[in-house]
């Protein structure tokens, strides 16, 4: 079973995203800031990774930037309520395979993560 | 500030709450004020910037905010659900600005927000950016949610 990190911090929105890619997949960690999920993707190594953009210390882009400089095969789907479009060109050009808007149907999660693997 | 702006963040709080909660809000009222100070007990603060930049806070009261909370995660025991209420309504003011950013960026311009943040009680000491603020409010079956808006255009 593919393994994932969810990066939000949001304490509900973690407990959301759990919840769907339970059905499916395995969490191996969740992470409240950007700096944590440097730190818990490195330790982890998790097959994919959902992470917010709004986040403290360490924004997702920069946490995306980071994560797919040192691991070019890294599976990151962005999840964010910032849904503008340059950000999400600027997401898809750092290396994002995806990018969800909050509010979101758990349907369009999981067929974002299902695609990760195919 | 765009009187424009009103009818973005209406229809966003209109759609995150159909979306994520279920519940049907209606406008009640509009007014202008100086400054994005919240007139209920529990606030929300972001900030915005970028092509538009200010904050945005969004008001309520206690019940309002646990009622928010009750919708986003059902089936939490009382205990468990104290400690979701404030992440609840922040993900709440997140997805509403967020979503109205999208429309206050248009096609080629970056809005950037700030996390949100919580306050809670009368005794909040916060530094409210003094520019002219729509002050919205919005009903529904929780009560009142009010929705400060206090945005420039960059360079305004």
């Amino acid at each position: 079973m593919q393994t994932g990190l969810i990066v939000d911090d949001a304490a509900v929105m973690r407990m959301r995203l759990r919840d769907i890619l339970e059905t499916r997949y395995k969490v191996v960690a969740e992470a409240t800031n950007g700096q944590e999920a440097l730190n818990m993707y490195e330790h982890y190594k998790p097959d994919f990774v959902t992470l917010d953009i709004t986040m403290p210390q360490l924004n997702g882009l920069e946490v995306l930037s980071q994560i797919v400089s040192a691991h070019p095969e890294a599976l990151v789907v962005i999840v964010s309520a910032v849904g503008q479009k340059k950000m999400v060109f600027e997401a898809i050009n750092l290396g994002a395979k995806d990018f969800i808007i909050k509010p979101f149907e758990s349907a369009r999660v999981l067929k974002a993560i299902d695609r990760l693997f195919e | 500030m765009k009187a424009e702006y009103a009818n973005i963040f209406v229809n966003s709080a209109y759609s995150v709450f159909r979306q994520e909660i279920g519940a049907k809000l209606s406008r009640q009222s509009l007014t202008r004020k100086n400054a994005p100070v919240p007139s209920l007990p529990v606030s929300i603060v972001l900030g915005i910037t970028g092509a538009v930049r200010g904050q945005v806070v969004y008001s309520m009261d206690t019940a309002f905010a646990t009622s928010v909370a009750k919708a986003m995660v059902p089936n939490k025991l009382p205990h468990e659900l104290k400690s979701l209420v404030n992440s609840a309504v922040s993900e709440i003011a997140n997805m509403i600005t967020g979503q109205a950013s999208i429309s206050l960026a248009g096609e080629n311009q970056l809005i950037h927000l700030t996390p949100p943040a919580v306050f809670s009680g009368r005794d909040m000491t916060v530094d409210f950016l003094a520019i002219p603020t729509i002050c919205l409010g919005l009903i529904c079956e929780f009560g009142r949610l009010e929705i400060n808006i206090a945005l420039t255009e960059d360079g305004a």
